[in-house]
């Protein structure tokens, strides 16, 4: 029942899936380059961006390449963050860290697929990105 | 899991017990101040009283023994009749007197009615709670239920049974979390059924809201509602005792259902969500917008299953009313529950439960005192009741106190219940005049849900 948070905790959990010897995980689908919201002043000038404003992402469908690193931006001082239910991105849910105004979060993404996210304390605020 | 429901036949048993010991009883279980006679005392079992070492029960005002007292304004003492607690030791001290054997048993609650009346108390967010079973028309407390965090209570509409989804933790408030719904025998208040929700359906745990949790028309099945981390509604099939499925439904709150297999949602775009999960699909649709952005519907509408009325309040008292069945939800025309004048003068609605629907009589009941815009969770002292057809005011009830919740026994003469978190004290009305029949104190640290049996049709 433990939640895979952080970075750390994901990190461990796929080093614990390699150590059961099935094969099944070829990489991580997901990597998170800090832990903690960086100040948007730090989101590099050409990346890939979805905005957040008046509770909701304003890019409800996103689509990228595999490899790619998307940055949410909180333009608001109402507090969001990015959040995957169980299996999406890990076996345990992933839950980003809360952002103030003016914050970023990146998450680069992996593998293929279609990634479904929502805020943790928002439920109703919800987008997914798709990844090529 | 096991039955951690030891506690209350003990309480029962204690009553059944010696001399001594029913008086300690009273004190514990039956916290009540009905004031009314009760004449059927012999009265050699009022002059042996003293003898059995119950003085202070019989001799004093009854306070002392059984917790209680009688309502501030109505008279009080010994000559404003007999206490519950000098009517026990009366019984007690003439059966001594007749040479009676003191046979301890487990007792049973009387048969359940339209003036049972249930007592949530969330105790202020602690991590155990308690529910009180009371006999609406004589103010005693029939038995208890033990809760974990913010349990929620469910009353099926027949008397069969009451029920909670309830949660609790391996080590008090932390540890593996348990998620379960329990179901009661409403004479024994033993356990019938301990049926466990899977982790991913784990239950939305908020302040007790009455319909955020509901059982089908049928009384079949339970549905609960899980917030995070994506709005679902849980199905528990009480006939197989066993945990269905969770059913995915949009950005919406509350329960309300209109058929075995159909129920209605409050949504945050101003509709309601129809959901019908029969044959093991979900189909979702949604009625017209039916507020505006501004008019805040409060977290406690009351509902009728057995009819569909759903009445619903804003924080100004401007009732929006609907008839849900299975096919289709209507929306009546809304009423204003405070007139211009009073809307002028601060009047708003607010307290906890501040909604109460009478079927039979086609009546509501609002909760409303003079307010702050935001001072909607604060007591109310006053009860507006309302023609729910015409909108007509029929009467404005001064409660005399601070007052958070209310409700209505479904019989034809109705007990209007107004509950004080504040004081843990019921308070028991004619709903007709609004007169104080009764009290009820000790009911936990922070009394707040009251619920009742509809069965009275
Ligand atoms: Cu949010």
């Amino acid at each position: 029942m433990n939640s895979a948070t952080t970075l750390r905790s994901i990190l461990g959990a796929l080093a614990l899936s390699a150590i059961g010897a099935t094969g099944a995980w070829a990489q991580e689908k997901i990597t998170v380059p800090t832990e903690e919201g960086v100040a948007a002043t730090e989101v590099p000038a050409d990346a890939i961006v979805v905005n957040i404003a008046k509770m909701k992402y304003q890019t409800p469908e996103l689509t990228i390449k595999t490899g790619d690193t998307v940055y949410w931006i909180n333009n608001e001082v109402m507090p969001h963050n990015v959040a995957f239910k169980k299996g999406v991105v890990d076996e345990g849910e992933f839950r980003g860290d809360m952002l103030g105004k003016d914050e970023a979060y990146a998450i680069t993404f992996n593998e293929a697929g279609t990634f479904d996210y929502f805020c943790t304390p928002h439920p109703f605020m919800r987008a997914k990105v798709i990844v090529e | 899991m096991a039955f951690p429901r030891e506690a209350t036949p003990k309480y029962l048993l204690l009553i059944g017990a010696t001399l001594a010991c029913s008086a300690l009883a009273l004190g514990t279980a039956f916290a009540q101040g009905t004031p009314t006679p009760q004449p059927e005392a012999p009265a050699t079992a009022a002059e042996a009283t003293p003898e059995a070492g119950a003085s202070d029960v019989a001799g004093g005002n009854g306070d002392a023994a059984s917790g209680a007292t009688a309502p501030e304004d109505a008279a009080t003492g010994p000559t404003a009749g007999q206490t519950e607690g000098q009517r026990g030791a009366a019984e007690a001290a003439a059966a001594l007197a007749a040479g009676e054997a003191d046979e301890p048993v487990i007792l049973t609650a009387p048969k359940p009615d339209a003036r049972r009346v249930y007592i949530q108390d969330p105790a202020h967010f602690a991590a155990v709670t308690q529910q009180y079973v009371i006999d609406g028309s004589t103010g005693r407390v029939i038995g208890m239920t033990d809760g974990g965090f913010l349990p929620q209570p469910l009353a099926s509409t027949d008397g069969s049974f009451f029920a909670q989804v309830s949660s609790v933790w391996s080590r008090i408030a932390r540890g593996d979390r348990t998620d379960y719904v329990e179901v009661f025998d409403p004479e024994t208040l033993q356990p019938t059924a301990d049926i466990e929700l899977p982790d991913e359906a784990f239950r939305f745990l908020v302040g007790t809201y009455q319909w955020m949790n509901a059982l089908t028309t049928d009384n079949k099945n339970v549905l609960y509602y899980q917030f995070s981390p994506a709005p679902a509604v849980g199905v528990v099939n009480l006939e197989e005792g066993k945990f269905d499925r969770l059913l995915e439904v949009p950005d919406c709150y509350h329960i309300f259902p209109a058929s075995p297999t159909v129920f209605y949602m409050n949504c945050r775009d101003g509709s309601l969500a129809r959901v019908d999960f029969a044959n093991g699909e979900t189909q979702v649709s949604n009625t017209e917008v039916f507020h505006t952005e501004e008019e805040l519907l409060i977290n406690h509408p009351a509902y009728s299953p057995q009819n569909g009325r759903l009445v619903w309040p804003t924080y100004t008292g401007k009732i929006f009313q609907m008839e849900l069945t299975a096919e289709a939800a209507t929306f009546r025309e809304p009423i204003e529950a405070l007139t211009e004048e009073e809307r002028a003068d601060n009047w708003r609605p607010g307290g906890w439960q501040q909604t109460a629907y009478h079927r039979q009589s086609d009546r509501i009941y609002l909760l409303v005192d003079q307010r702050d815009e935001w001072r909607h969770k604060a007591p109310s002292r006053f009860v507006v009741v309302i023609d729910a057809k015409t909108g007509e005011r029929i009467n404005k009830i001064a409660l005399g106190r601070d007052i958070d919740s209310i409700n209505v026994s479904q019989d034809a003469e109705p007990l209007l219940y107004a509950l004080s978190a504040g004081t843990q004290t019921l308070h028991i009305h004619d709903a007709e005049t609004g007169e104080e029949l009764r009290s009820v104190k000790q009911l936990g640290r922070g009394p707040q849900v009251i619920m009742t049996h509809d069965m009275d049709s």
